[in-house]
């Protein structure tokens, strides 16, 4: 199944994904595919392969096999670096923020504004230009933060999750992906959360979300594609599944074939 | 196959009302402290005012007073440019999680390498050496600093060795190389031009090695606060594994900072030999304890994320000033080194206190 016949435009997909590490198998031929403007869950139970299939996507590993498209193009990605360079961005489980840099700091890590004129070649830092388009950034997202001159260690979790998200939709031209973005947060703020995705999918991005939150992540997917032992045993638009049948393919009780 | 919806309005509604009030990130939080609040508070004014007091004291119960005299401050000054140094390059690696042992040995080995080549370009007759010649030693010390910390660098991001034992090798291996190079006795009769017109000359009551040392404690200072090489460096510190997907090239940044330490150490080994004509190859044995107490004292977190210059730069005059106090009262130096010990655990101690505050 999936894409490659497909005519409309590729967002960010893995086709034929698979991965060994020794003696474990975590992916054989997994294949999951983005739209822009889409926002696609990617489910399964603990070790179905889900975060090794992200970082596959992010050029952390690479895969044994399979392609990897972003915006139509197949790639190669041999590191963190090279997707950013494609346009995707991701939100990690732990956020990856530096907690003794301040939000805009953490803002613009790995894309410093560098000042023009004789203090840009010493590397100094545009700050006040950072500034306004970090809080530009957060505005377009409807995020409201005090301050952007705090350590992010002063924030809370769910402030901390906000500059996560808004940062990678910030840099993102192609693909945001999140990993389990509301593990840590309470019922309002995950709510927030997915609304957040909603806004990010209607800017054109491809959205890519691991989740475990089912009812939730349901409301807010278009498409849903659930691993199991490291396979994609099913790919569907959100409307089709219910909970308990998520729930059965990702335990393997809907006749899954490994 | 994947359908490409177009996004559910009834989303869209609801992330439309996120902005009226309920937003993410929209709890109460501390506020920011101002840029002069922030140099004029914390740990730099308390180290300044308790380096205050120890002049003071160490004035008041020196005989006739003495420790508040020109000849004493000549001395403190004189001898605290290589602390300033090491400091500072400490202070940038410790910002970064790094340390380094290794900068006494290294302050050892390459003021013999700056010692071994002074010694053939000296006129035996006048006892000086050319202005080019006394480059040139400039050059040979800091590029041995630099290979060292260019080894140091490699020991930890590409063997993978904790800096800490990286850099406990490496000080093994510098004094052994220093006294290998000097037969086990130092290089004396130095040229005395060198001495007369840097090493202990005094331009406006300030030596020039320490002049030196201070311009670049201060530009350490901007190059943390204000370029992407120091915010990178601090965001290593406070955590690599983020930095790493912000996508800083984490191991190539640790090394570059390896290697200003080690240049840090190749100058005041320069230092060294230009103030005492004469290598010292067994009075820097402490100077990597005394620099790792210098920054720590002065509010560097042992893991970085932070760093502190100014708490750095007074941290550093605290010892000298202990050092000077004991020499002027009459006790033995060796005092010194209990006291620096000392204060580094006392140091340490408060940080750890402080980050279980933290947390």
């Amino acid at each position: 199944m999936v894409i490659s016949s497909d005519s409309e435009p590729v967002a960010i997909a893995g086709i034929g994904i698979s991965k060994r590490f020794g003696h474990v198998q975590a992916l054989t031929n997994a294949s999951v595919t983005v739209h822009p403007g889409e926002v696609v869950a990617l489910l399964g139970d603990n070790g179905a392969g889900k975060s090794t299939f992200v970082k596959i996507l992010l050029g952390i590993y690479s895969a044994d096999s399979g392609q990897v498209v972003v915006n139509d193009d197949e790639v190669e990605l041999a590191s963190i670096q090279d997707a950013q360079r494609r346009g995707v961005e991701a939100v990690h489980q732990d956020l990856a923020l530096a907690p003794d840099l301040s939000v805009v700091d953490n803002f613009f890590l790995g894309h410093e504004v560098i000042r023009r004129g004789p203090l840009g070649h010493l590397g100094i830092l545009a700050r006040k230009s950072m500034r306004g388009d970090a809080a530009q950034a957060l505005r377009s997202l409807a995020i409201e933060l005090p301050s952007l001159e705090v350590p992010v260690r002063e924030l809370s979790g769910g402030q901390r999750q906000a500059i996560a998200i808004a940062r990678a939709v910030m840099w993102a031209r192609s693909v945001v992906l999140l990993d389990e973005p509301t593990a840590a947060l309470g019922a309002r703020q995950s709510e927030i959360v997915c609304q957040l995705m909603r806004t990010v999918a209607s800017k054109g991005l491809g959205v890519l979300v691991i989740s475990h939150d089912l009812p939730r992540i349901l409301q807010v997917a278009d498409s849903v594609s659930i691993l199991w032992r490291g396979n994609t045993v099913r790919t569907a638009p959100a409307a089709d599944l219910t909970v308990p049948d998520i729930v059965a393919t990702m335990v393997g009780y809907k006749g899954n074939v490994a | 196959m994947t359908v490409a919806n177009e996004p559910r309005t009834g989303s869209q509604d609801r992330s439309e009302d996120s902005a009226s009030g309920d937003a993410l990130g929209s709890e109460a939080v501390l506020p920011a402290r101002g840029p002069v609040r922030r140099l004029f508070s914390g740990t730099p004014v308390y180290i300044f005012l308790f380096d205050v007091l120890l002049v003071a004291g160490f004035t008041i119960l020196s005989p006739n007073h003495v420790f508040w005299s020109w000849g004493n401050e000549e001395a403190v000054m004189g001898n605290a440019s290589e602390a300033f140094l090491l400091a500072a390059g400490a202070t940038v690696m410790l910002a970064a999680g790094a340390f380094d042992l290794s900068l006494g040995a290294n302050v050892i080995l390459s003021s013999v390498a700056g010692g071994i080549l002074l010694e053939h370009m000296t006129n035996q007759t006048t006892l000086d050496a050319s202005a080019a010649g006394c480059l040139l030693a400039v050059l040979v010390c800091v590029a041995t600093g630099g290979t060292v910390g260019f080894v140091n660098g490699f020991l930890i991001t590409k063997l993978r060795v904790n800096s800490l034992i990286a850099t406990l090798g490496t000080t093994g291996i510098c004094t052994g190389l220093a006294f290998l190079f000097v037969h086990g006795a130092d290089i004396t009769g130095l040229p005395t031009n060198l001495q007369e017109d840097f090493g202990l000359n005094y331009i406006e009551y300030v030596p020039p090695p320490t002049f030196i040392a201070l311009v670049i404690l201060l530009w350490f200072w901007v190059v943390l606060r204000f370029s992407r090489y120091g915010m990178r460096t601090l965001a290593i510190g406070s955590n690599r594994a983020s930095a790493e997907r912000a996508g800083v090239f984490v191991g190539r940044h640790i090394h570059t900072l390896m290697i200003l330490g080690g240049l840090m150490a190749g100058l005041a080994g320069f230092f060294d030999i230009a103030r005492l004509g004469t290598t010292d190859t067994t009075g820097h044995t402490l100077d990597s304890l005394a620099a790792l107490t210098a920054v720590v004292v002065g509010g560097t977190p042992l893991h970085g994320g932070r760093a502190n210059m100014f708490g750095t730069l007074w941290g550093a005059v605290l010892a000298y000033v202990i050092l000077d106090g004991l020499i002027v009262m009459g006790l033995s130096t060796f005092y010194q080194e209990v006291a620096t010990g000392s204060v580094l655990i006392i140091a340490v101690a408060i940080d750890a206190n402080r980050a279980r505050r933290r947390e």
